[in-house]
């Protein structure tokens, strides 16, 4: 047996994604609570425009503000625009000049319409965090579609770009998301049919755009099997439930059959989205070997 | 809902079953005798797999084999292609159309350019109900970051056109070695002008973008055009939206802000339909607690839902057994979904 689920994601970025709906947020709360647990300095970081990972530690919405949870833990919900204005105060050498840049309408429409700057802005910041001030940022990053924009953006700008600080600071990010020793992509999915096969889908195209393979499977809401054996005349409900049951074992054993990294499984547990489940499922996580039997 | 619109867009949150009831409802309406497409935005290409179609779905409408009648066909949209094709047919000659579709800024970035997948499923959607092959189109609404976005994309486009960056792009900012203009003209200030823009955005990034935007000039009244027929489009009372949910009460925020966000938009929302309900608990059990759990939470959740939603109708439907992936299944959720739709009055 290898060593835990935690201490193999304890340093660098810890990328968190999967389909719509799997619990994603959930599992980057449950972790970056199980980190700091572990004595690691730990940043979440939300990148979603509506705030939702404070619900899951039970604080109220920041604003964007960092919020200290717990020991070694901080929260903090990024908003890239406001990262690019401040760049663009810093750098600019005359400071007239940047005001005027800052509220021209042109610089508006360049920073909502260029591919690949927020993403970058994201990554970049993610550098600067890990950078003494952290052990690791975990990233709560989009589903599916957008995450795989947000690891691919270093490249394609690294591409498009020929010369300049865009094409260096590309080319640097580009370097930390194919470093598997930096960054590490933990996918997330449920034990379902259509999860699973974008799970699969998601898995090969990361591994394609970045060289790296994803870190860790993270099967979610496993409904336990604990029916009594069918019997007939059953009611409807534990009819349903049953072939629910069956339908999630095949997809398990589907996913862990065809996955060939680490894997791990969380519970579903009967208790609503909120910081109880969050700490409930960090508990299940820092005891998690990284590949259970 | 007694009454179908021809265009039925289903919208919701990520991950709450949008396409599958898209699906399904193509296969009602074309068993009711309408000539129907299915239309998706999928970059991951479950609609395909759900209705057994190819690849070849990406280029043009397929028919989808075993659906009733034969009525049934199916769209599946990426950016790239579509953006391909719109260059193509809209370019006035075929220089014009050669120097967009060479540009490095495009080649590179036109399936991820921020709002071009939303923008391309209106521009598609608009040209396909253009050609009125069909008594109906569904459309399954891209997975965006906000869900919504789509509905906002050809007013953005509009006013990023109507910015001036095109025309700005005409005027001569670089002299024939590739140097700014500009801030040559203006003598040692202009350098450390100069300077500063390399050090923020690198003068290259901007030189391509220059003549990208300066290629795409010629297209530029067709886009405005169309941005505005789509607008009027997804306004009228023959288009109506429904918004999937999904169940327990801790989704009931989100569906309302996008039951606000679709109101505020003037669009029409047919009913808010609460997909996979689990079974309420009739008796008193022993059911497996987390059973138990799930069935309260959903009933709760919908009760509380329709409160809040006042005059708006709502639906709901059950979890299944078995959520089909292939079109073989997709009979059962049509029926479930029929029911539920019958239910909206």
């Amino acid at each position: 047996m290898s060593k835990g689920v935690i201490a193999a994601l304890a340093n660098g970025l810890v990328f968190v994604t999967g389909k719509g709906g799997v619990g994603k947020s959930a599992v980057a709360a449950a972790l970056s609570l199980a980190l700091a647990e572990a004595g690691r300095r730990t940043l979440l970081l939300g990148i979603d425009p509506r705030e939702n990972l404070h619900e899951w530690l039970g604080v109220a919405p920041s604003g964007g503000e960092r919020l200290a949870i717990a020991p070694g833990l901080v929260l903090e919900s990024l908003r890239p625009r406001l990262l690019i204005d401040r760049e663009v105060e810093t750098r600019m050498p005359i400071r007239l000049l940047a005001r005027q840049l800052l509220a021209h309408p042109l610089y508006h429409q360049f920073v909502d319409g260029a591919p690949g700057l927020e993403e970058l802005v994201v990554l970049a910041y993610v550098e600067r965090c890990l950078h003494g001030e952290f052990d690791v940022v975990v990233l709560d990053g989009a589903a599916s579609g957008h995450a795989l924009g947000q690891l691919l953006a270093p490249a394609l700008v690294a591409e498009a770009v020929r010369g300049g600080p865009f094409a260096r600071l590309a080319a640097r990010l580009r370097g930390l998301v194919s470093d598997p020793r930096r960054c590490r992509t933990v996918l997330v999915t449920t034990a379902e049919e259509m999860p699973a096969a974008e799970t699969f889908e998601l898995a090969e195209e990361l591994t394609a755009a970045i060289g790296v393979p994803a870190a860790l499977l993270v099967i979610n809401q496993l409904a336990p099997d604990d029916l009594p054996v069918a019997r007939a005349g059953e009611a409807a409900p534990l009819v349903l439930w049953r072939r629910r049951l069956a339908r999630q074992q095949r997809e398990r054993e589907r996913l862990r059959s065809g996955w060939s990294g680490a894997v791990t499984e969380l519970p579903w547990l009967p208790l609503p989205r909120g910081a109880a489940l969050a700490h409930a499922l960090a508990e299940w996580l820092a005891a998690a070997p990284e590949a259970p039997a | 809902m007694k009454r179908w619109p021809r265009l039925l867009v289903f919208v919701g949150a990520g991950g709450v079953g949008k396409t599958t009831l898209a699906a399904a409802a193509g296969w009602l309406s074309a068993r009711d005798g309408a000539r129907t497409l299915v239309m998706t935005f999928d970059p991951s290409h479950r609609l395909r797999q759900t209705l057994g179609v190819g690849a070849e779905a990406a280029l043009s409408e397929i028919p989808v084999a075993g659906a009733p009648g034969g009525r049934l066909r199916a769209s599946l949209l990426d950016a790239r292609t579509t953006f391909d094709r719109l260059v193509e047919r809209y370019a006035p000659d075929a220089a014009a159309r050669d120097r967009i579709l060479g540009n490095r800024f495009y080649r590179t970035f036109s399936g991820s350019l921020a709002g071009v997948l939303e923008y391309m499923a209106v521009e598609r959607l608009f040209e396909v109900r253009a050609a009125e092959r069909y008594d109906r189109i569904v459309l399954d609404t891209p997975p965006t970051r906000e869900a919504l976005d789509f509905l906002g994309a050809p007013r953005r486009i509009v006013e990023f056109l109507d910015s001036g960056i095109v025309r700005l792009a005409f005027r001569s900012w670089f002299d024939d070695s590739g140097r700014p203009r500009l801030t040559r003209r203006l003598g040692p200030l202009g350098r450390r002008v100069e300077a500063g823009l390399d050090e923020i955005v690198g003068v290259d990034l901007l030189r391509d973008m220059v003549e990208f935007f300066r290629a795409f000039g010629p297209l530029y009244e067709g886009f405005r055009a169309r941005a505005a027929e789509v607008e009027r489009l997804l306004r009228e009372p023959e288009t109506g939206f429904l918004l999937v949910a999904g169940p327990g009460e801790e989704r009931i925020p989100e569906t309302l802000y996008f039951a606000r966000r679709l109101r505020e938009h003037g669009c029409h929302l047919a009913g808010v339909l609460v997909n996979r309900l689990h079974p309420p608990l009739e008796s008193a059990g022993p059911w497996p607690p987390l059973l138990a759990f799930l069935s309260r939470r959903d009933g709760e959740g919908f009760r509380l839902l329709a409160e809040r939603l006042g005059e708006i109708p709502l639906g709901g439907l059950p979890l299944l057994g078995d959520e089909p992936a292939h079109l073989a299944g997709i009979e059962r959720v049509a029926g479930e979904l029929e029911t539920a739709l019958a239910g909206l009055g």
